[in-house]
């Protein structure tokens, strides 16, 4: 290394910012030197993201300074970094549909002519240019929306380089990406840095992080876990910095006793929305009596996995077998009726209708049933007895039932959901992040239920991508990676460090 | 094929009339359109605008005193539109309507109270803008052809070339139109999004009342009840055919005024019923909204499963 | 949906005084005494049975487009084209009252009916499915078809249904088609009732019914939440809730113009000009998207109407300044950040909480 790349490119000294009820950076410390790679790693929610936003203009840290090229700055909006030579490339894409690469790549900043009008022709030949130097394959001419996603994603970096970036940070980059794509963004990121550039490369990818980054930074709980050259590190060492924890918090539970399979899903591939594979032929049981856990990184086919059992997406090969029978062509309604209950990860647009009642979001499951309702007529009185029991046995702070669902908070829509969900007594509960964006004491209650539903004999499939949570709660746990399982573990064995590196897709 | 016969220059020249408004407020709707606001209020502009612009000719005795009332009083309109939308969080379409159930009461209410006329209002002392004679096309065959119009008539073919390159060869236009499609990338790229659908909103009330004065001042001199007669929700129909672009929407108004135009030419006069050719450009819209909608529909296609991996 | 909640009460009153303000502004500015005015005002509104079944008379197209458009917001569709249904409803329940010569009183009113509200649905067929399977806007579809069916009625009674060779009508109703007028110094019929029966209906239905909670179970709101995630999460096809919906807001609007056919013009003629179809819409977001709230405030502008009518008639002011104020209060109400900036006053937020446990 000579003595040009010891610059510092990035200074941040004890930046702390914090949101109602948590606090998302703690005293961070992070530096970047010119024309290096540096990986930022962490899992969800490990402040990564926070981080970034405040560098790049669209967080204030609460505490704490950051420092550009050796000078300190305030960066109180997009455009003050992006002064600075700072460009993001966003892990979702903020282009112009219609446009194409170059109008994309221009807007806003687009050379003219002395009568004002664009001159589109030096645009196109500059963002050739660009392109070419950096070795980026983008047609100028293409519109977006016929684009592919590495394309996009191309068209989004050479944003920020037209913006004369130096500074180039990429949140996640290679989630979108399939494994060619990915190599060729590791090649562009390369001619990147030849040229002077410096890039900041967020990932929870160790693998990745080894490949292609000079200085690696560990997050975990808003903190700084640890700094180090990639070469003196280990994937170990990281996986190890990255989840961290010494014990899992503890759920008090007895040792599962399984009986029957109840769901059993069979080489099952799905695709997302977006039309690439996002399951991969999984095979997997979970039967009476016991939790099963998936763990993985959001966005690795959790998802897709979830709304293919549940009834909300089209399988594209496999089976799904529910007690046996294929359920696969079934609606949501139907397999709820044979006794899947699914808790959705989206809960304010899935798991609820904000702009109904509550007793409205309560009796979704349930409103054609007797008492609820007899020959089409609803008995409103039925229906609120049914809703404030479930109102009390579900703890759901609220006023009353009748007030709209989507003025409650977080934790106690969640509760609604749960409530519902669990009101119909399930043979398989699939609970999909159910603890997300509730408070603690909220967390250990649906913790709790859960495992009373399995103590009733009852079985669970839950989704969560904290680890945390399905280490202490599943009784056996399988690691999704990019669509498939690594490997299945038993919670109370497994070790942190070996958990960090199947999450990472490194079979042990 | 005798009703051939109505094709003939006085055809032409009617299509131009009657294509004026609806490509004034076309041109209005498609900007706002383009900066994602969907303004259904332009009728209410510019009935506003042709009351106002008739009641001050009247007072002032001059044209174009009445010109630039009409015209304040659709931006007037045009504003408090924007403040009921952007920044009182009212519904845009809600505001929209409610814009236009209130001006045509509201002319009603001034046509009474100031004039104490019902219907219509005509007198000798409203000043109307009078037709251009243009010069050099004297004595030639192209002096029936284009001289003659109005102002207003020469204004859409000069905004349709404007807007054009307004729209296709600008920063505002390019600004405008990421606004409207992605108002993320636009913010990213340091466009501030609510001041350009402000300025569509605004523009387009310019818009609406050049066309109300149009029509109370240019094409007749008088104003009627209700006059703008769902001009308003036809140039927003017309900027939907047009795809929201300038040229777009000057050729989907012109295709309205042509029916117009063929439509009025045959009542009562051939078989074929002019109502039925007024339909024609509604029933295009909808083909058009269809395609639209069916190739954003079926976009995504599956990458196929590889099971070797 | 949400029970009234205290600060949309306080809104809508606080609106009610300003437009009253603005109201008593333009009286004094052009010249007039407005107490005098609100008496007249009182008077053609609610002294005297004619004029009560007047307020009753004019009332009843407003219920059922305010039916209509709640209907149709309520599943998450923005259905403007009510105007649209209206006009062909009149219509083709006019073509059944003077086509079907057999029949008797019930029968053939019946008929009438029915054929008004099949075709009021089919005309918003097409929007409903165009959104559904095409993405194209409610919006934009049905506004194009208010003008489609305008240009289609006036073609019809100029041709297929046009009896008088002079004048481009239909023929009359038959006298067993009639809705009847019992008072012989109103228009007042019984299409009223009919109006009213479908407003307790529409609450029934979707309040009520578990054929209504689906139909809601993916709007609700105020508007444009099709397509929902809620409603296939539950297994609910949301796509056949948009659909029906519309359809039924479509019937309702073809019922309004029917009965305005059968009891108040007994036929159909090319100058009918119908706008109940947007002032609709206005009635039913004041009435706060419910079918009880709508017939209220219909009620309650139709009052307004015939007692702006007779100060119209007995002096000098115009009947507009009632849907000038009505515009006015719509401006007020339809203004969200108004009513959730609300919450900032302590005093509002407990009231919030003590009527919402009233309802419990």
């Amino acid at each position: 290394m000579n003595k040009k790349q010891k610059e510092l490119a990035i200074e941040v000294k004890g930046i702390t910012k914090s949101y109602p009820g948590v606090v998302a950076n703690k005293s961070v410390d992070f530096t970047v030197n010119k024309g290096e790679i540096h990986a930022l790693v962490g899992e969800n929610g490990a402040g990564k993201s926070t981080l970034m936003k405040i560098l790049y203009g669209i967080e204030q840290p609460d505490e704490g300074e950051v420092s550009v090229n050796g000078n300190v700055v305030q960066i109180n909006k997009v455009d003050a970094a992006i002064k600075l030579g700072i460009g993001m490339v966003h892990q979702e894409f903020h282009l112009v549909p219609s446009f194409t690469a170059a109008e994309n790549i221009g807007l806003g900043e687009e050379p003219r002519n002395s009568n004002g009008l664009i001159n589109w022709d030096k645009l196109n030949k500059d963002v050739s240019e660009i392109a070419e130097k950096y070795g980026l394959d983008v047609d100028p001419n293409l519109r977006m929306i016929d684009a592919s996603v590495g394309v996009q994603q191309r068209t989004e970096i050479l944003k920020t380089l037209y913006r004369n970036a130096d500074i180039l940070i990429l949140d996640e980059p290679t989630a979108v990406l399939t494994p060619q794509e990915t190599d060729e963004l590791f090649q562009v990121i390369r001619s990147l840095v030849d040229e002077g550039k410096t890039v900041i490369f967020i990932t929870h990818k160790l693998r990745e992080v080894m490949e292609i980054s000079d200085r690696v930074t560990v997050m975990r709980d808003g903190e700084v876990q640890g700094v180090s050259e990639t070469k003196k590190t280990s994937v170990k060492e990281l996986a190890n910095l990255m989840v961290g924890r010494e014990v899992f918090l503890q759920v008090k539970k007895e040792k599962s006793k399984p009986t029957d399979v109840v769901l059993e899903v069979k080489d099952l591939w799905v695709h997302d929305a977006r039309g690439l594979v996002a399951v991969k032929g999984v095979n997997f049981e979970v039967a009476k009596g016991e939790i099963v856990g998936i763990a993985g990184v959001d966005g690795n086919g959790q998802t897709e996995l979830v709304e293919a059992l549940a009834g909300l997406r089209d399988t594209s090969r496999g089976e799904i077998l529910f007690e046996g029978k294929n359920i696969e062509k079934n609606s949501p309604r139907q397999r709820r009726r044979e006794g899947l209950a699914h808790i959705p990860e989206d809960r304010s647009n899935t798991g609820l209708n904000v702009r109904l009642a509550i007793w409205e979001n309560l009796i979704g499951t349930s409103y054609f049933r007797s008492p609820l309702s007899r020959g089409g007529i609803v008995s409103m009185k039925n229906i609120l007895r049914h809703s404030n029991e479930l109102r009390e046995t579900f703890d759901i702070r609220s006023p009353g039932v009748t007030i709209r669902a989507g003025s409650l908070s977080g934790g106690n829509q969640q509760k609604v959901v749960v409530a519902r969900e669990l009101s119909e007594e399930p043979a398989l509960t699939i609970a999909s992040q159910p603890t997300r964006g509730v408070d603690i004491g909220n967390i250990e209650a649906i913790h709790e239920q859960i495992v009373e539903i399995r103590d009733s004999g009852k079985a669970v499939l839950l989704i969560s991508a904290e680890l945390d949570e399905v280490m202490s709660v599943a009784d056996r746990v399988g690691v999704i990676y990019e669509g498939e399982f690594v490997e299945w573990v038993d919670p109370s064995k497994v070790n942190q460090e070996q958990m960090g590196l199947y999450m990472a897709g490194i079979k042990g | 094929m005798e009703w051939l016969e109505v094709f003939d220059i006085s055809l032409f020249r009617s299509v131009l009339r009657s294509m004026t408004p609806i490509a004034l407020i076309g041109f209005g709707a498609a900007m706002c359109s383009a900066s994602g606001v969907l303004n259904i209020g332009l009728e209410g502009k510019m009935l506003n605008a042709a009351f106002i612009g008739v009641a001050a000719s009247y007072y002032s005795g001059s044209a174009l005193t009445g010109f630039i009332a009409g015209v304040s009083a659709g931006v007037l309109t045009a504003i408090l539109f924007g403040v009921l939308s952007f920044n009182l969080g009212a519904d845009e379409v809600l505001a929209g309507l409610a814009i236009n159930i209130f001006a045509i009461a509201f002319t009603r209410y001034l046509l009474e109270t100031l004039f104490d006329r019902r219907g219509f209002f005509s007198d000798p002392s409203i000043q109307g803008i009078d037709p251009i004679e243009i010069e050099f096309l004297k004595d030639t065959r192209f002096e029936l052809i284009f001289s003659g119009f109005t102002p207003s008539v020469y204004l859409v073919f000069f905004l349709a070339i404007l807007l054009y390159f307004v729209y296709y060869k600008t920063r505002l236009g390019t600004a405008i139109r990421a606004t409207g499609e992605n108002p993320e990338a636009a913010e990213d790229a340091g466009i501030n999004t609510l001041r350009m659908k402000w300025l569509t909103v605004i523009f387009s009330g310019v818009l609406a009342g050049i066309g109300g004065t149009f029509l109370s001042l240019e094409n007749m001199t008088l104003f009627t009840e209700g006059m703008s007669a769902g001009k308003g929700y036809i140039g927003l129909v017309a900027s939907s055919f047009g795809f929201n672009t300038p040229l777009g929407t000057f050729g989907a108004s012109g295709f309205f005024g042509l029916g117009d135009a063929i439509g009025i030419r045959l009542q009562g006069v051939y078989e074929l019923d002019s109502r039925l050719v007024l339909m024609i450009p509604y029933a295009l819209t909808v083909v058009v909204l269809i395609l639209i909608g069916v190739r954003q529909r079926y976009r995504v296609r599956r990458v196929p499963i590889d099971i070797s991996e | 949906m949400e029970k009234f909640s205290f600060k949309d009460i306080l809104v809508l009153i606080a609106g009610l005084f300003i437009t009253a303000g603005v109201a008593y502004a333009i009286l004094t500015v052009t010249g007039f005494i407005p107490t005098d005015i609100a008496k007249l005002f009182y008077e053609g509104a609610f002294v005297g049975q004619r004029n009560i079944l007047n307020t009753l008379n004019i009332a009843t197209p407003y219920i059922l487009t305010s039916v209509a458009t709640v209907i149709s917001f309520r599943v998450g569709m923005f259905n403007i084209g009510i105007n649209g249904s209206m006009y062909v409803g009149a219509l083709y329940a006019a073509w059944a009252g003077y086509r079907f010569t057999t029949l008797g009183h019930l029968s053939h009113v019946s008929l009438c009916i029915f054929i008004g509200m099949l075709v009021g649905a089919l005309w918003m067929l097409m929007p409903a499915l165009l959104r559904v399977y095409a993405g194209v806007s409610e919006i934009i579809s049905t506004i194009i078809l208010n003008f489609v069916a305008v240009l289609f009625v006036s073609y019809m009674c100029n041709g297929p249904f046009r009896a008088a060779p002079i004048a481009p009508t239909t023929a009359r109703i038959l006298e067993t088609a009639e809705l009847k007028q019992y008072f012989p110094n109103s228009e007042f019929h019984t299409g009223f009732f009919i109006a009213v029966f479908v407003a307790f209906a529409a609450y029934f239905v979707l309040n009520k019914t578990t054929f209504g909670y689906e139909l809601r179970s993916g709007g609700d709101g105020l508007v444009g939440f099709y397509p929902s995630r809620y409603s296939s999460y539950l297994g609910i096809p949301s796509d056949r809730s948009a659909i029906t919906g519309m359809l039924i807001s479509g019937a309702i609007g073809g019922l309004a113009g029917a009965v305005i056919v059968l009891g108040n013009t007994r036929n159909f003629y090319q100058e009918m000009a119908f706008n109940q179809g947007f002032d609709g819409i206005l009635i039913a977001i004041i009435g706060k998207l419910e079918p009880l709230g709508g017939l209220i405030s219909s009620l309650f502008y139709a009052a307004l109407k015939n007692g702006g009518l007779f100060v119209d008639y007995k002096t000098e002011v115009s009947r507009e300044i009632v849907v000038i104020l009505m515009s006015i209060l719509i401006f007020f109400v339809s203004a969200q950040k108004i009513v959730s900036s609300l919450e900032r006053f302590e005093f509002v937020k407990k009231l919030d909480k003590f009527f919402s446990r009233k309802v419990k």
